[in-house]
């Protein structure tokens, strides 16, 4: 089966170290808000812990940011600007998962070097990374040091308004982190994203024609 | 020129003359201190007031003691100034002040306190700022006064406190020097006035002034809380120090009306009382605020003027007077995160509201324990959060409904898959099994 390069080496160790450090602050941030109800670690130790993941998550965000704005990959988050043809290709992806895969009907979406994201991906990606993401730091480090930064949270309503939102971000990102493997795990085996996300290499179907979707990019990768 | 040379000699001669008289004067009333003597015309005075039992039947029918203990007069400070200074109003030959009539043993002691300000101006004048000056402007009958502290007959020049009894302070406040005496403070001997300052007395609960006593002798404590307890500031601000260093105390959270602008707690104006009345009205129930009350109660307080200059900010503090002075030694103190840091921690069940008094007090108004965990308080109570003590419910709630997705969506869809496996060649499910 034909392969292209769609996640650069960069755009991998990203994506693992962010992998891991949202996964220790979802459980670090459960043990913070749960105490008495899951005791894996004392109430201190998971402050701290989760502070400095929350740091290094920074740090690692600021790899993805630079990474995309100095390379021209950064056309996979363009978003598509007529609403017409997202919300088509977004309602035939949904159809496509709702209804057409048990089917045995094909991925609407065919991979290439500049268009890795299907129009659903798409969307919510720029709304995590542009907006959640950043809201979440902005939070959390809010939080880190409530006295320093306090002029800015009684601006904003005070201390219970920030955590509320740091809470509402975690919450979601705590359905993020279930439904976003089993979404990758929707690929041609259920196994192939995943080695992609190790190797940068997607293998993608042959077309009708004799050609593979997305070689044409893919031969300048190589 | 010899006209201006004489005036210039005539003042140089008087400034002499001047310190020699003071100097005199100062020399032979210390030696007269030395020697604990007595004027002639105090021993005149003592001739009659020495006498034990000597009373006078007052007004209001108190008895009034006349009796002086000759023996501590003389050894006091006031032997300096005698009798005369204090008593002005009383001479030989009107003595007894027959005409005077006293009214009652306060009255006495008020018209007298006077006389006291005249020397201690200073002193007085920060008695005037304290809060038991405010009482007694209030009209309190049990507010102190110079003589409830001082005994004016046997004043001497270190301070009135008694570290055994706890005296004067302990005359009205027993229960808490019993408390305090088995204190780290009280087995090392402090006085009260350490922290609590001896005329400037503040209200206990109302101002930075006992946290700046704290800091004022434990001064490296915001470095040695830091090193082990996160956002260690925002505990300084929002955590009393007796709340984790008397650990055996029943804690509880103040909810304290702040003004954003004035950036100070707000307090009642005087003669027109509103909190009270305000919270009363917003708590129809008479069962304490609930979450709908307080931002009702809140709105009140910012119908005219700045949008959120009123603003709740929480004190978590201990509910007793009693328990804010049976501080223990520091490794005893609480360091477990987990005592606040809960759901159904103790310190969270117990909600007041309060606004600083007219007299300088707060004034204290119950609210339920939800406002702290309601979703309608994340407005009001926004300035008081303490991480799992005070969470909300309904996030709680959304977080279930989060995982419930998350795992329901996936568990779903891969059933379908598997129901449909026959038509469905083209999922990886093939491969994999």
């Amino acid at each position: 089966m034909p392969r292209i390069y769609v996640h650069p080496l960069p755009v991998r160790i990203w994506h693992w170290i962010n992998a891991l450090a949202v996964l220790a602050l979802i459980v670090t941030g459960i043990q913070i808000r749960y105490v008495g109800l899951i005791d894996l670690l004392s109430f201190r130790t998971a402050v701290i812990l989760h502070n400095w993941t929350g740091f290094v998550l920074i740090g690692n965000f600021f790899v993805w940011l630079l990474f995309y704005l100095l390379s021209d990959k950064i056309k996979v988050y363009h978003p598509e600007l007529s609403p017409t043809k997202h919300f088509r290709e977004s309602f035939r992806q949904l159809w496509y998962y709702g209804y057409g895969i048990f089917k045995g009907e094909p991925n609407p979406h065919h991979i290439s070097v500049y268009h890795k994201f299907n129009a659903m991906q798409s969307m919510a990606y720029q709304v995590v990374m542009l907006l959640l993401v950043p809201l979440q730091f902005y939070t959390g480090v809010l939080l880190w040091d409530v006295k320093r930064f306090a002029g800015m949270i009684d601006m904003l309503g005070g201390v219970r308004v920030v955590d509320t939102a740091h809470v509402l971000i975690f919450i979601f990102f705590v359905g993020f982190i279930f439904i976003h493997p089993y979404l990758a795990s929707l690929g041609h085996t259920r196994t192939a994203h995943f080695k992609a996300m190790f190797t940068g290499y997607e293998e993608v179907e042959e077309l009708a024609g004799g050609s593979s979707a997305g070689a044409d990019a893919a031969a300048s990768e190589r | 020129m010899t006209g201006t040379k004489f005036h210039a000699n005539l003042i140089v001669a008087a400034r002499l003359a001047l310190v020699a008289v003071v100097t005199f004067a100062v020399t032979s009333l210390s030696a007269r201190a030395a020697d604990s003597a007595l004027s002639t015309l105090d021993q005149k005075c003592l001739g009659c007031h020495s006498v034990k039992g000597l009373e006078k039947k007052l007004a209001n029918g108190e008895t009034l003691s006349l009796h002086v203990d000759g023996a501590a007069f003389a050894k006091s400070v006031h032997n300096l100034i005698g009798c005369a200074v204090c008593h002005r109003d009383v001479t030989l030959e009107n003595h007894p002040p027959l005409k005077t009539k006293i009214a009652g043993i306060r009255e006495n002691s008020l018209a007298l306190a006077k006389v006291c300000r005249s020397c201690h101006a200073a002193i007085y004048k920060q008695y005037e700022g304290s809060i038991h000056a405010v009482l007694l402007r209030g009209g309190s009958p049990s507010a102190p006064i110079c003589t409830d502290c001082h005994r004016p007959h046997a004043v001497m020049s270190k301070a009135a406190y008694d570290a055994a009894t706890g005296a004067p302070c302990s005359t009205c406040h027993d229960p808490i020097f019993k408390a305090y005496a088995g204190s780290v403070h009280g087995e090392a001997a402090l006085a009260c006035s350490s922290c609590h300052r001896a005329h400037d007395v503040n209200a206990a609960t109302t101002g930075d002034q006992l946290k700046n006593a704290c800091l004022g002798c434990h001064q490296d404590t915001l470095a040695a809380h830091q090193a082990w307890l996160p956002n260690a500031e925002r505990h300084f601000d929002a955590v009393s120090c007796p709340a984790c260093h008397s650990p055996a105390a029943k804690r509880k959270v103040d909810l304290r009306l702040y003004d954003n602008v004035a950036q100070e707690r707000v307090a009642e104006k005087a003669g027109v009382p509103q909190f009270e009345s305000r919270a009363r009205s917003a708590d129809a129930k008479g069962i304490g605020l609930d979450a709908l009350a307080l931002q009702s109660l809140l709105r009140e307080f910012n119908r005219e003027g700045v949008d959120n200059k009123t603003t709740l900010r929480g004190r978590l503090e201990v509910s007793t007077g009693e328990e804010a002075h049976q501080l223990t030694h520091k490794a005893q103190a609480i360091q477990d995160c987990a005592t606040c840091h809960r759901r159904g921690a103790d310190p969270f069940q117990s909600v007041t509201v309060s606004i600083v008094g007219a007299d300088g007090r707060p004034v204290r108004y119950g609210a339920q324990q939800e406002v702290l965990n309601s979703m309608v308080s994340v407005d009001s109570v926004g300035g008081f959060y303490a991480i799992g003590g005070t969470r909300i419910g309904l996030l709680d709630m959304l977080l279930v409904l989060a995982l419930l997705i998350g795992v329901g969506v996936p568990v779903g869809h891969l059933t379908l898959t598997w129901l449909f496996r026959r038509y469905a060649k083209r999922i990886g499910g093939r491969e994999d099994s």
